[in-house]
């Protein structure tokens, strides 16, 4: 990703200049560069120009001047002898040689943590806090420059491995480290909560399948289902439909252990057979969480997101081309 | 449905069950019901046409069929159609099967602790009584009895109240009034089969309309009965056929005997046995209708058997018929005369001397729809259940006054899907007969049962029979 602005080190360097990098971004450097105002024009702020460069002075002007200023090139009255300044532009980091002289800096930050606490006991693998680290297009973004995913990979796996110290005894600086390149929102806390069994023991699954909707009350019973007030065998006339909409109580072995109240809309009979397999397969799911991984093998989880694909222009139906005519 | 993985050549019954859907599923993807495209396997090159040979779109017509050897006769494809095979000896017998006797009706009706309820069990047809079912065409084709060594009867919860109320109309000399009602395939012919066992193990006279379409939809002769007003329809050519299977499905009429005069249009000898009247009913159709009142009055006298007098498919008679009067007016059903015989008894108007019973079954398949009917029964339920009335629609037009009094106070059963135990018992059946292939234990019963409606039979029987995937 490109982004136009001019190169980062000497932005760095000509901060007043610049738009400062939002402050949820803000990183330590390895390198602490401070922020120098400098200038050789003698007025700086007061005309509003900023100069590169010091005015030329002619000769003429300088006789008429005290000849101790000489060494002061800045010129600047409020500048002290002791604070020396360089008009030459001199880079804030020598990552400035570098192709991705920010992403440089921050591996060298990170590597400099990692070694620094390489010492502080770890958890397990798989025990330590799940974070989910910002995306190479969010960094990319922030730093502006154009870093491979490659690259920004190295900085995930130090970052992984500052987050593998045991929680107890994470230092200050590490943990600023891990949350500066954590995503503002916390995937891991998005937890789905169970849904729950009501007073009279029933627990509510909803699902969908092309084009219709179904709802299913579960409650423990000895295997009796009614769909929209009917039998099975009064609401779907296919055996292969019946068999769908119970298909998660027959994968799990739960036929004779729950009754079914079933209410479904829309579509045909396929569709609303297989959206009460999904709703019955949620509804059971909330009755015994264990069975999820059964569930989900027997497909009674997942939505199917096919539809009808619409008609197209100049297609008689959705790929159908017109016939052929001769002129 | 999971399917049994042995060969299907032989009978030999599986250990285990698999279910061959669930171990094919490897990773997780949404429930689809449709095959992949690629099921069957990579397909074969198409070979390239020759050179020269050129190729077009256009569909080569097929010449016409050719007739290979001889069409059949008239009649003859629905004689098979209407076949009943009532024993396949490929099936396996079953060993230790009780019969459908006197003492198994009496045996049912005990069912206390000391003796096991028979209720769930499958008891055979023992042969006379499969003779009387067979002439009086009980048994339907559909019903599946080609598939059994030997016809089999299973026993229900509703099937022991019917045979309790049958047996105490028996033995108190009243006229039980039934009117069996559910949903498609719950049972209703079967009810009535049953009933008709019963009849015919405890010696009653069995009188059936195995079809009331054929009563009202205007394929056989009639005429008014003379001196009838409002005019009576008599139908000779039913009539007589129908006192042929009354005669060939009742052995008792031969042993009873004229003992009253009666205004016949042939003389007919005192101490003529019943059966002889039936004879000649069949013989003249002309004679059959006043032949057929003969015989009825005559069983009415006393110290003659019960009688049982059944009708299947009762929505066709509650309703016009399709035959016309002298002024080109569709007559309704209660005016064709064997109906208004059935309904008379059915609305409780006339009773059996002897005692006995008046029991219609509705049908569910290509049924017209009588809304007086449906709104008797429906009443009747709400009266047996003690539950608010419904109430006539108010602006609804085609309700009938006389299919109302017809079905006044009768007594409704309403069948629905079968219990746990009765579907496992049917099922074991069916495994002992070499026909369900598969180990039948709660879990397969479980599924079975809820596949089929809660444990409609007819369904239960094709999900398990007929659909062998």
């Amino acid at each position: 990703m490109k982004v136009s602005r001019p190169p980062a080190g000497l932005r760095e360097t000509l901060q007043c200049a610049c738009t400062p990098r939002p402050a949820v971004f803000n990183r330590q450097r390895a390198f602490e560069i401070r922020p120098r105002r400098f200038t050789t024009a003698p007025i700086p702020q007061a005309s509003g120009g900023r100069f590169a460069a010091a005015p030329v002075r002619f000769p003429q002007q300088r006789e008429n001047r005290n000849f101790q200023q000489d060494d002061d090139i800045g010129g600047a009255d409020a500048v002290g002898p002791k604070d020396l300044f360089y008009a030459r532009l001199v880079p804030a980091s020598r990552s400035y040689f570098t192709a991705q002289p920010i992403f440089t800096d921050d591996l060298l930050s990170l590597q400099h943590l990692v070694a620094k606490y390489a010492n502080l006991p770890t958890v397990k693998p798989g025990e330590q806090p799940r974070v989910s680290w910002r995306g190479l297009a969010e960094y990319r973004d922030q730093v502006g420059e154009s870093v491979k995913a490659s690259k920004y990979q190295k900085i995930v796996k130090l970052l992984a491995r500052l987050n593998q110290i045991h929680p107890s005894l994470v230092p200050a600086d590490v943990q600023e480290a891990i949350n500066e390149y954590r995503r503002d929102i916390d995937v891991f806390k998005n937890v789905r909560r169970p849904a729950p069994v009501d007073g009279m023991g029933r627990t509510l699954g909803a699902g969908r399948r092309k084009s219709a909707t179904a709802r299913a009350w579960l409650v423990e019973g000895n295997g009796e289902v009614l769909v929209n007030g009917k039998t099975l065998v009064e609401a779907f006339g296919r055996v292969h439909d019946r068999e769908s909409v119970i298909w998660a109580l027959k994968a799990t072995n739960r036929i004779d252990k729950y009754n079914v109240w079933g209410l479904s809309q829309g579509g045909g009979t396929t569709g609303q057979a297989e959206a009460l397999t999904l709703a019955i397969g949620k509804a059971l799911m909330a009755h015994e969480p264990a069975l999820k991984p059964a569930l989900r093998r027997a497909g009674v989880l997942t939505r199917d997101p096919k539809r009808v694909e619409r008609k197209k222009p100049g297609k008689e139906k959705a790929r159908k081309m017109p016939a052929w005519v001769k002129r | 449905m999971a399917t049994s993985i042995n060969c299907w050549k032989c009978l030999a019954r599986p250990c285990a069950t698999s279910s061959s859907r669930i171990s094919s599923i490897v990773s997780s993807k949404p429930f689809s019901s449709t095959s992949s495209k690629l099921v069957g396997g990579p397909k074969p090159f198409k070979k390239a046409a020759p050179a020269g040979v050129k190729q077009n779109l256009r569909i080569k017509k097929k010449g016409a069929q050719k007739t290979t050897g001889r069409p059949p006769a008239s009649g003859e494809r629905k004689a098979m159609r209407k076949r009943i095979v009532l024993s396949n000896t490929n099936a396996l017998a079953v060993p230790g099967m009780q019969e459908f006797n006197k003492d198994l009706v009496a045996d049912m009706l005990e069912g206390g602790e000391e003796k096991k309820s028979l209720v769930g069990n499958v008891v055979v047809l023992p042969g006379e009584t499969v003779d009387a079912l067979r002439a009086i065409d009980a048994f339907k084709p559909t019903q599946g009895w080609g598939l059994f060594n030997k016809p089999g009867l299973l026993i229900r919860q509703e099937s022991v109240e019917l045979t309790r109320a049958l047996v105490s109309a028996e033995d108190e000399k009243s006229t039980l009034r039934y009117v069996i009602e559910g949903s498609k395939g719950s049972g209703k012919s079967m009810m009535l089969l049953h009933a008709q066992a019963v009849a015919v193990a405890r010696g009653w006279v069995v009188l059936h309309f195995p079809e009331a379409q054929e009563l009202v939809n205007a394929v056989n002769d009639y005429a008014a009965i003379p001196n009838s007003n409002p005019s009576v329809w008599m139908q000779p050519t039913y009539t007589a056929e129908w006192l042929e299977k009354i005669a060939k499905a009742n052995p008792i009429l031969d042993t009873i005997k004229m003992t009253q005069p009666h205004n016949l249009p042939i003389e007919i000898p005192k101490g003529t046995t019943l059966g002889r009247l039936c004879e000649l009913g069949v013989r003249d159709s002309d004679i059959a209708f006043p032949l057929f009142q003969a015989l009825w009055s005559e069983l009415n006298q006393s110290g003659r058997p019960p009688i049982l007098l059944t009708l299947d498919g009762l929505s066709y008679i509650m309703r016009d018929s399709q035959y016309r009067n002298t002024n080109n007016e569709l007559i309704h059903s209660h005016d064709l005369a064997l109906i208004k015989h059935f309904t008379d008894f059915l609305s409780g108007s006339q009773t059996m001397k002897n005692g006995g019973a008046v029991i219609g079954a509705t049908s569910r398949s290509h049924h017209p729809i009588s809304l007086s009917m449906n709104l008797a029964i429906t009443q009747a339920l709400e009266k047996q259940q003690e539950s608010p009335q419904t109430e006539r629609q108010p602006f609804e037009k085609n309700y009938d006054e006389r299919v109302e009094a017809s079905l006044k106070d009768v007594h409704v059963m309403k069948l629905s899907g079968t219990s746990k135990d009765e579907a496992r018992g049917l099922m074991e059946y069916w495994a002992k007969s070499g026909v369900l292939r598969q180990t039948v234990d709660e879990r397969s019963v479980a599924e079975k049962w809820a596949l089929a409606g809660n444990g409609v039979l007819g369904e239960l029987q094709r999900g398990a029979l007929r659909m062998r995937i």
